[in-house]
């Protein structure tokens, strides 16, 4: 295990890598000056001087290439430099912001395991017409953009019923809303993942000998043929713990949360090109540790392939 | 005993109302206000960045801007500005919250930090500061510039107390202190009990940072905050109408306008000419636009700067109504005849122009583009309609290289320097590099330098004026189309004291009537 471990980590070096330059590249060479927008917006006048030093105080007068070698030089010791907007170094940024996220997206995982769960096996367990009114919910909530999601939510939760607050202050109560949002459409997603597996599985011969001898649904389900999906399934719940990271983007700035999403949307709008470049390499490194998770689960699920890391 | 038990009774009742009433007395009135983006910095070299709306609660400036945009008092009691020396009396009697005294040697210290800013525009010599007694000191300008004081009028300006950390807990004169701050999320001042000035109305004032516009209006809707402090036109177009929702306004400052590429290479030269700018200027319906943006808050524009700012006055400028016959008349004269598919020609070539919209983004003066775009066509100029949400993109893809006829921009003079915005969107020296295609020339160039060079006030605001007049008529540089004014929303019961300049909303002066 260890060996494919480091071999796995040593295959992602070209790719951590390139990640990388693909994030340095899409900020440094976007239209925008950060330092002249800042400015402007704060009605400041300063001398061409002032504005070529404050360029300079952040590299942004030096070539591009020059520019990319001496962040990847302090980015390998966790300095991403200094936000432009905020004058708080970037790492303080992301300590600040990144606990948020992940408690959102840690619990919006939760909810999509919960939902994915109970619709893929209502829909195996339910007559005809129940399983089509599950398959079209599972449509409609694929579907629904998740802002869209989020203002239907609002619409009840918050101004109906009066039970959720709109902009809360981080925590837990204010939590709700925002996982339900994130979690519906990718649990329903999910939902569809766990219908097929199960009806792949009740066609297998060893499922119809269980029927034949009178094991419940339940048992077959649970002893069976829950045995035999759950690495697949883990994967594709430790995969969507990486889309549920990057997509709470959105989410965060619609309930206020005080997470990464408003962190690199302000950034975005300020060309804050220190805080997006370490979001974008984060957020890569998070899909990469996520992928890395799924793959080890998938090893320890599968009795195969840990007999063969186990020989190796 | 009757009597005894009738006292003991009164003495009880007063007891019962003097524990309702009391907390009542006692208790602190708090106010949310909700701001798009966190503006709170904690860069101690650009601390100019970091004294904006809710930080300047905490601290003051040395002068404020009045209704017209002139400085008054504020701890600076008066000043004079003689031979290129500006002597300064200070108010006394003010103190640092920490108990420090505003003197003269403090109000030094406070001026030569800010002076250690890399965006320093104060531009004060910080080897001339003179101190000529416990409350005066005298100093020079850099550049021999006598808009100084001016310039103070900017919140970036305001006065720290210096070997303090700024970053943690910033100390200033004003009306409140430091309480709480939750970066990207909430920032909390409580009041200064010891302020020397009028004491403000509200105890606690909390500003919360929503990014999210709608989430902003949603939120005052359902009473989680008081004030929304930024509010955008998309904000007004889908404001309830039922009374929830309270629009409090200033009077306009800020302009809508579109500005002439008046230096760009073909084929982005048609602008060149000033006929063309004429008919466009005559070609715009700015009554209809006024009546449909801005909750028709707007008015059409003369100009740039409102009259009431510096006390400009309307008169400078005539302004253009509208009467698209006369701007076809306009394009007939200038060669553009109107060719069979209802757009007009010259010399085999298509009059096709290009509307780059908008600065700051194309969503705060949305539906205008499209309607400009309808009322050029009507006089047979083709619209190629560029639509931008991002200021970077508009400057760097747009702007910068000269990639357009014509540059729709939504901003203010949001500075009391009165040649702040004609200096930098006007002169060929402009230290915003785009806008050097917008620059008519060397005349206005002239005019600009002598207004900042002036060393009296009244020349400088007459020079102003000039430009302004060429800017707007005359070269027709900018072809206004509105003037709006600055906008609050509120829930009912509040009534807030607006400003043209938006940092300078008081909200401890807001006024709670319920």
């Amino acid at each position: 295990m260890i060996k494919y471990l480091l071999i796995r980590l040593a295959s992602a070096l070209p790719t951590l890598l390139g990640m990388t330059i693909v994030a340095f590249a899409i900020v440094s060479l976007a239209p925008g000056d950060p330092i002249e927008q800042e400015l402007r917006a704060m009605g400041i006048v300063p001398t061409i001087e002032d504005l070529n030093a404050l360029r300079a105080k952040y590299g942004l007068d030096k070539p591009f290439i020059y520019r990319y070698f001496d962040w990847m030089s302090r980015a390998v010791q966790f300095d991403f430099g200094t936000s432009i907007a905020t004058g708080r170094t970037v790492i303080n940024e992301l300590k600040l912001h990144f606990p948020a996220t992940f408690i959102l997206a840690i619990s919006a995982l939760f909810g999509t395991i919960l939902i994915s769960l109970a619709l893929g096996i209502a829909a195996v367990a339910s007559n005809q017409n129940i399983a089509s009114f599950l398959r079209a919910l599972t449509v409609v909530l694929v579907s629904i953009p998740s802002f869209w999601l989020a203002l239907i939510l609002i619409y009840i939760f918050v101004f109906y019923f009066g039970w959720a607050r709109l902009v809360g202050d981080g925590s837990l109560r204010d939590l709700i809303l925002p996982v339900v949002t994130l979690s519906l459409g990718s649990g329903a997603a999910l939902g569809r993942v766990v219908y097929e597996r199960i009806r792949a599985e009740m066609c297998e011969d060893y499922v119809r000998l269980a029927i034949a001898k009178g094991v419940s649904p339940a048992k077959i389900l649970l002893r069976h043929i829950t045995p035999r999906i759950i690495g697949p399934l883990a994967t594709a719940w430790t995969n969507a713990l990486g889309a549920l990271l990057g997509g709470a983007v959105i989410v965060e700035s619609i309930f206020g949360w005080p997470g990464l999403g408003q962190l690199i949307l302000q950034a975005i709008s300020q060309r804050d090109f220190p805080i997006i470049q370490a979001y974008l390499v984060f957020m890569g490194l998070g899909f990469f540790v996520t992928s890395l998770i799924a793959d080890i689960i998938v090893i320890i699920t599968d009795p195969q392939l840990r007999r063969k890391n186990s020989h190796e | 005993m009757f009597k005894l038990s009738s006292a003991a009774r009164l003495v009880s009742a007063a007891f019962l109302v003097a524990s309702i009433s009391a907390p009542a007395f006692a208790a602190e009135n708090e106010l949310t206000v909700a701001f798009k983006r966190d503006r709170y910095s904690v860069d101690e070299e650009k601390f100019t960045f970091t004294v904006r709306r809710p930080a300047a609660q905490i601290v003051e400036t040395a002068v404020k801007p009045d209704a017209n945009f002139l400085p008054e008092p504020l701890l600076f009691k008066s000043w004079d500005y003689v031979d290129g020396v500006y002597s300064i009396t200070l108010r006394e009697g003010v103190s640092f919250s920490d108990g420090t005294p505003f003197n003269a040697d403090t109000a030094i210290a406070a001026l030569k930090l800010y002076d250690s800013g890399r965006s320093d525009f104060l531009q004060i010599d910080p080897e001339s500061f003179e101190k000529s007694g416990p409350f005066s000191f005298n100093f020079r300008s850099e550049v021999g510039s006598s808009l100084v004081i001016e310039n103070m009028t900017h919140r970036a300006t305001s006065l720290f107390l210096t070997g303090t950390n700024r970053a943690e807990n910033p100390i200033g004169t004003g009306p409140y202190l430091f309480e709480n701050y939750v970066p990207n999320q909430s920032l909390t001042v409580k009041r200064n009990p010891n302020y020397w000035g009028e004491a403000p109305n509200i105890d606690k004032l909390t500003f919360r940072f929503i990014g999210d516009d709608n989430a902003r209006l949603l939120a005052l809707q359902n009473g989680e905050i008081d004030i929304i402090g930024e509010v955008t036109p998309q904000m007004l177009l889908s404001m309830p109408q039922d009374g929830s929702v309270i629009l409090h306004e200033s009077r306009p400052i800020r302009y809508v306008a579109l500005l002439a590429n008046l230096n760009g290479a073909a084929p982005f030269d048609i602008m060149h000419d000033y006929k063309v700018r004429e008919a466009i200027a005559w070609s715009i319906d700015r009554e209809t636009i006024a009546s449909v943006l801005y909750a028709g808050r707007g008015i059409p524009a003369k100009g740039i700067l409102p009259g009431w700012m510096f006390n400009l006055g309307d008169n400078h400028t005539d302004g253009f109504g509208y009467d698209p016959k006369k701007a076809g008349e306009m394009l007939d004269a200038a060669g553009w005849v109107m060719g069979s598919d209802g757009i007009r020609e010259k010399d085999g070539r298509k009059m096709t122009l290009r509307l780059v919209a908008a600065y700051p983004n194309v969503s705060s003066v949305k539906p205008m583009p499209e309607m400009l775009e309808q009322m050029f066509l009507a006089v047979g100029i083709d619209i190629d309609l560029v639509e931008v949400d991002d200021s970077g993109v508009y400057s760097s893809t747009y702007l910068k290289p000269g990639e357009g006829d014509l540059f729709m921009e939504f901003a203010s003079n949001n500075n009391t320097d009165p040649t702040y915005l004609l200096n930098n969107l006007f002169t060929t020296k402009t230290p915003w590099a785009s806008y050097q295609l917008t620059a008519p020339g060397p005349h206005v160039d002239a005019m600009l330098e002598q207004a900042r060079a002036a060393q009296t006030r009244d020349e400088v605001i007459e020079k102003v004026r000039a430009a302004h007049r060429a800017i707007v008529q005359d070269d027709l540089a900018a072809i206004p189309i509105l003037l709006v004014p600055n906008f609050t929303l509120s829930r009912p019961g509040i009534s807030v004291p607006m400003s043209e300049y938006a940092d300078w909303v008081d909200f401890g002066q807001v006024t709670l009537s319920d």
